[in-house]
C-alpha cells in the first residue's frame, strides 16, 4: 500500500496516509503546547533551584530548595496570601449571591428580558484593563461618579480606596461586577433544566416556595453552583489587572494580591529563582483547585446521566 | 541590530567604490533602533531628526523610535534588554536604571569614546554638573566629587548617558486667582504675607507660605473665587503623594534635604549608613512636614493615587490653584483643547525650606532621562549613535527642541539670551536645575523604592505616622543593602 502511495504521490500522499493523518494532525498543536506551555514551565522549574537574576550576566549557582525555604518563611509571602485569601472569598460570596439572584429573575419571563440580559453580561466580555481604569475612575473622590453621588447625602467627599477595607471593597465590588454574569450563566442553566412538572407537582401539594426551592430547585443547580465557586475562586486567585490598576496593591502593601507580589519580584526586582519557586507553590494551589474543579465537573456529568 | 542593512550597505558602498573609483567608502544603511517614552519631547525629537539630521559619516541613518507608553515603560525596556533581543541600539532611560542595566551589561560605557572626542568632551563639559552627576556616572558620583576632580571625563569615573530630557519641577499655577485684587487683599489680611502672583513672588515663596495657600483657597461649592461663584470645591495645592513608581519619593526627598537630612548616600558607600540617616529627627521632621499640607489637597490625596499625572489632570480641570509638577508635563496645560486654565496659567520655582539667612533651599529630586547606548552595536553604529548624540546635543537642536516643549542640559544654550522666553517654565528650569540631586543609582534601586514608596503610602492615608514609616524603610535599606555588600 505504502509503495502505491509513493508511487502515485511521493512524501506527500506519504504523509496524508491515514495511518498517520492522526499524529500530523496533532503535531503542530503539540508543538505549539510544547513550546508555549511546557518547555518554559520545566525551564522555570529548573530555574527556581539556582540563584538566577534576569537582570544579571553572572552564572547562577545551584541552590537547592533554598529559594522554597525562603520564600515559605517569607512573612511577607504569607501576608500577600491572607489578602488573596480575603479578597477572593469576600468576592466569590458576593458573586454567588448577585450571580443567583441575577439567574433567579432572569428564569421567568418577562418583557425585554433578552436585551436586559444582554446587558447584564456585557462586563465579563470586557477587558480586565477597561474594568480596572471604569473603576478607578468611578473610584476618584474628587470628580468620580461614586463620591458625587454620595456627596449629594453626606455633603463630603467619599474617599473609597484611603483604607485597606475600602480598598478591598473597591476590589472586591468591580470583581464582583465583571463576573456575576458568569455564576449567573451556570446557574441560570442548572434553573431551566428543572422540569416543570415538579413544581406542578409541589404546587399541588401546596409545599412553600422555601420547600420548593430547597428539594427542587437546589438539587440541579448544587453541582454548578459547586463550579461557579471553584471556577471563580482559582480566577480570583490569580487576580492582577484589576487590582493592579485600581490600587497598586495600597494602600500600602493592604491590597497586594500574591500574583502582584510575584510580579514586583519577577519583573521589577528582577528575583527570578525566588519568583520562580513562589510561582510553583501558586501552581500547586491553583492544580488543587483545579481537581476540585474537575471533581465537581464529574459529579454534574454523572447527574445529568 | 540591523546587522544585515548595514553589511549590504557597506557591500554596496564597496561595489561603488570600486566601480566608481569615488562615492564615500563607508556610507551604509543604518538603522538605530531607540527605546523611548511616548511624550512630546521624545515625539519631537523624532520628527525633528528626520527633517533635519545628517549624518557626518555620509552613512543613510534611520532613527526607529519605539515608543513606548510611560506607564509600562520600565518593564517593556527591562524585558527586551533581559530576554537577549538586542532590539534596541539607544535608550532613552530614568537615571535610577543605570546601576540594573550597567550590571547586567546592557548599557555602554562610554568613557572612553568621550575621552577620545573632542567634541563629545566639549559637550561633557557644557552639560549641567548636577545632570551629569545624575544621568550619567555609574557608579554614582556627586556633582562635588565631580568637581573636585577638576576634569571633564573626571579621572575613574565611568559615563553612560547624556540628556534627552533633563526635567525639573516647578510651580504651576493660576494667575487669575493668584493675581486677583480681592484674593491678594483677603490672604494679606488673613496671614499678613502677600499672595505669590509675579515669578519673583514665588521665588519668596517658602513649604509655609504654600501650606497658607493651601489652606487659604480650600473652598466649597458655591463659594466665591476671585470673583466668581464656584460650580465645584476648589483647593489650593497640590503635589505628587502617589503609591505608585516614584510619585511620592520624588517630593518627600526634596523636603529631607532642604531641611538638612538625607536619603543613604550612595556615593560614600561602604560606609554610609541606612539606619539613622534615613530615619534621623531631622529626615522625621521634614516628611511630617510634607504629610502636613497634603489636608489641603484635594481628596485624591488621602487615596494614595495623586501622582503626577493626577495632579496635571487636577490643574488643567481647574480644581487647583497651584501644583508642582515636572516641567515635561506643562506643554497640555497651554493647550486648548485639553486645559480649561491654557490661558490663565504661568510658572515658578518650587517652594523651598527657608534657612535661618532668609534664603529657600529649594534642593529637589532630579526628573527627565538621558538616553543611553546598548552594548551589542557594531563600531559603525556605535560612532553613529554618537553622531546622533552630538545632533541631539548640539546648540541649533537644542534650541528647537525648548522651543517646542523640552529642555536643554547645555549651561550654553540655558544661557541663551532667547531662552528663558521659549517656554513660559524656562526661567523656573533654570533656576531649578541648580538645585537638583538624584535617588539611588544600584541595581536593587526598585526595591528600596517600592519598600520606600509603600511606608511612605502608609502614612499619607493616614495608617501610619512619619517616624514610623522612616522607620520601617530604614531598617529595610539596612539589610537590604548589609545582603547586597553596599553597607560594611
Amino acid at each position: 500500500m505504502a509503495n502505491t502511495a509513493n508511487s502515485r504521490g511521493g512524501f506527500g500522499a506519504w504523509l496524508l496516509d491515514p495511518k498517520r493523518r492522526g499524529a500530523l494532525l496533532v503535531t503542530p498543536a503539540l508543538v505549539i503546547l510544547f513550546v508555549m506551555n511546557i518547555f518554559p514551565l520545566m525551564w522555570s522549574f529548573g530555574l527556581s533551584f539556582f540563584n538566577y537574576k534576569a537582570s544579571s550576566l553572572k552564572v547562577p549557582k545551584f541552590r537547592g530548595l533554598s529559594n522554597y525555604e525562603r520564600v515559605l518563611t517569607d512573612d511577607k509571602v504569607w501576608e500577600r496570601f491572607q489578602t488573596t485569601a480575603i479578597i477572593v472569598g469576600s468576592s466569590v460570596i458576593v458573586q454567588l449571591i448577585i450571580g443567583f439572584l441575577l439567574a433567579l429573575m432572569f428564569a421567568k419571563a418577562f418583557p425585554m428580558r433578552r436585551i436586559v440580559l444582554m446587558l447584564v453580561l456585557t462586563p465579563m466580555m470586557l477587558s480586565f484593563v477597561s474594568v480596572g481604569v471604569f473603576f478607578k475612575l468611578f473610584y476618584e473622590p474628587t470628580f468620580g461618579i461614586v463620591s458625587y453621588v454620595l456627596n449629594f447625602f453626606t455633603e463630603d467627599h467619599f474617599v473609597m480606596l484611603g483604607s485597606p477595607a475600602g480598598a478591598i471593597a473597591g476590589i472586591v465590588i468591580a470583581d464582583a461586577w465583571m463576573w456575576s454574569p458568569f455564576v449567573m450563566l451556570l446557574v441560570l442553566a442548572g434553573l431551566v433544566s428543572v422540569p416543570k412538572y415538579l413544581y406542578e407537582a409541589a404546587e399541588i401539594d401546596r409545599a412553600s416556595a422555601w420547600r420548593r426551592f430547597w428539594t427542587i430547585t437546589f438539587p440541579y443547580i448544587r453541582s454548578l453552583l459547586l463550579l461557579a465557586v471553584l471556577f471563580r475562586t482559582i480566577e480570583t486567585f490569580k487576580l492582577f489587572d484589576i487590582v493592579y490598576i485600581i490600587t497598586e496593591g495600597g494602600p500600602g502593601s493592604s491590597t497586594e494580591t500574591i500574583a502582584v507580589f510575584l510580579y514586583r519580584n519577577a519583573f521589577q526586582f528582577f528575583k527570578t529563582s525566588q519568583s520562580s519557586a513562589l510561582a510553583y507553590i501558586v501552581l500547586f494551589i491553583v492544580i488543587v483547585l483545579t481537581n476540585l474543579y474537575l471533581y465537581a465537573v464529574n459529579r454534574r456529568a454523572e447527574e445529568v446521566s | 541590530m540591523n546587522k544585515r542593512s548595514v553589511i549590504s550597505g557597506l557591500m554596496g558602498a564597496t561595489v561603488l567604490t570600486a566601480g566608481l573609483g569615488g562615492a564615500p567608502a563607508f556610507s551604509a544603511d543604518i538603522t538605530i533602533t531607540m527605546a523611548a517614552p511616548d511624550w512630546p519631547p521624545t515625539r519631537f525629537m523624532k520628527e525633528h531628526f528626520d527633517q533635519t539630521y545628517t549624518s557626518p559619516a555620509g552613512h543613510t541613518t534611520t532613527l526607529d523610535m519605539d515608543f513606548i507608553p510611560w506607564p509600562s515603560f520600565y518593564e517593556r525596556v527591562a524585558a527586551s534588554l533581559t530576554s537577549g533581543e538586542q532590539k534596541y541600539q539607544m535608550i532613552v532611560t530614568d537615571s535610577q536604571w543605570l546601576g540594573a542595566f550597567v550590571e547586567g551589561g546592557y548599557y555602554m560605557d562610554l568613557t572612553d569614546k568621550i575621552a577620545a572626542d573632542p567634541e563629545l568632551t566639549t559637550i561633557l563639559q557644557d552639560l549641567h554638573p548636577a545632570l551629569v552627576s545624575a544621568y550619567s556616572t555609574y557608579p554614582h558620583k556627586t556633582r562635588a566629587q565631580l568637581e573636585a576632580a577638576g576634569e571633564v571625563p573626571a579621572p575613574g569615573v565611568s559615563y553612560y548617558g547624556f540628556p534627552q530630557f533633563p526635567d525639573t519641577y516647578v510651580t504651576f499655577y493660576r494667575q487669575d486667582v493668584f493675581c486677583d485684587e480681592g484674593e491678594m487683599a483677603a490672604f494679606q489680611a488673613k496671614y499678613g504675607s502677600n499672595l505669590p502672583c509675579s515669578y519673583e513672588d514665588w521665588q519668596d515663596t517658602d513649604w509655609s507660605k504654600w501650606g497658607q495657600i493651601g489652606e487659604f483657597f480650600q473652598r466649597a461649592k458655591g463659594e466665591m473665587l476671585a470673583g466668581e461663584v464656584l460650580d465645584d470645591d476648589f483647593y489650593g495645592i497640590a503635589y505628587q503623594a502617589g503609591k505608585g513608581y516614584d510619585f511620592s519619593t520624588m517630593q518627600a526627598n526634596a523636603f529631607i534635604w532642604q531641611q538638612g537630612g538625607d536619603i543613604w548616600d550612595e556615593s560614600k558607600m561602604p560606609d554610609s549608613q541606612a539606619e539613622g540617616v534615613v530615619n534621623s529627627d531631622v529626615a522625621v521632621a521634614a516628611f511630617d512636614e510634607y504629610l502636613s499640607y497634603l489636608q489641603y489637597m484635594p481628596p485624591v490625596s488621602q487615596t494614595g493615587q495623586m501622582d503626577i499625572f493626577v495632579i496635571q489632570d487636577l490643574y488643567m480641570q481647574g480644581k487647583v490653584g497651584a501644583i508642582i509638577d515636572w516641567v515635561g508635563l506643562g506643554e497640555p496645560v497651554l493647550d486648548p483643547s485639553a486645559s480649561k486654565v491654557h490661558d490663565k496659567s504661568a510658572f515658578g520655582p518650587a517652594p523651598g525650606s527657608r534657612k535661618a539667612d532668609g534664603s529657600i533651599d529649594r534642593t529637589g529630586n532630579i526628573g527627565g532621562q538621558p538616553f543611553v547606548l546598548t552594548t551589542w552595536n557594531s563600531e559603525d553604529v556605535v560612532d553613529e549613535a554618537l553622531n546622533v548624540v552630538k545632533w541631539w546635543l548640539s546648540p541649533d537642536t537644542q534650541l528647537a527642541a525648548v522651543a517646542n516643549g523640552g529642555q536643554s542640559g547645555r549651561m550654553s544654550v540655558m544661557a541663551d539670551p532667547t531662552y528663558n522666553d521659549l517656554r513660559p517654565w524656562n526661567r523656573a528650569h533654570v533656576e531649578m536645575i541648580d538645585w537638583q540631586k538624584d535617588v539611588w543609582h544600584i541595581p536593587e534601586f526598585f526595591e528600596l523604592l517600592t519598600q520606600q514608596q509603600e511606608e511612605f503610602d502608609k502614612a499619607i492615608t493616614g495608617q501610619i505616622g512619619a517616624k514610623e514609616a522612616l522607620d520601617t524603610v530604614a531598617e529595610f535599606q539596612q539589610e537590604l543593602l548589609e545582603d547586597g555588600g553596599y553597607i560594611e
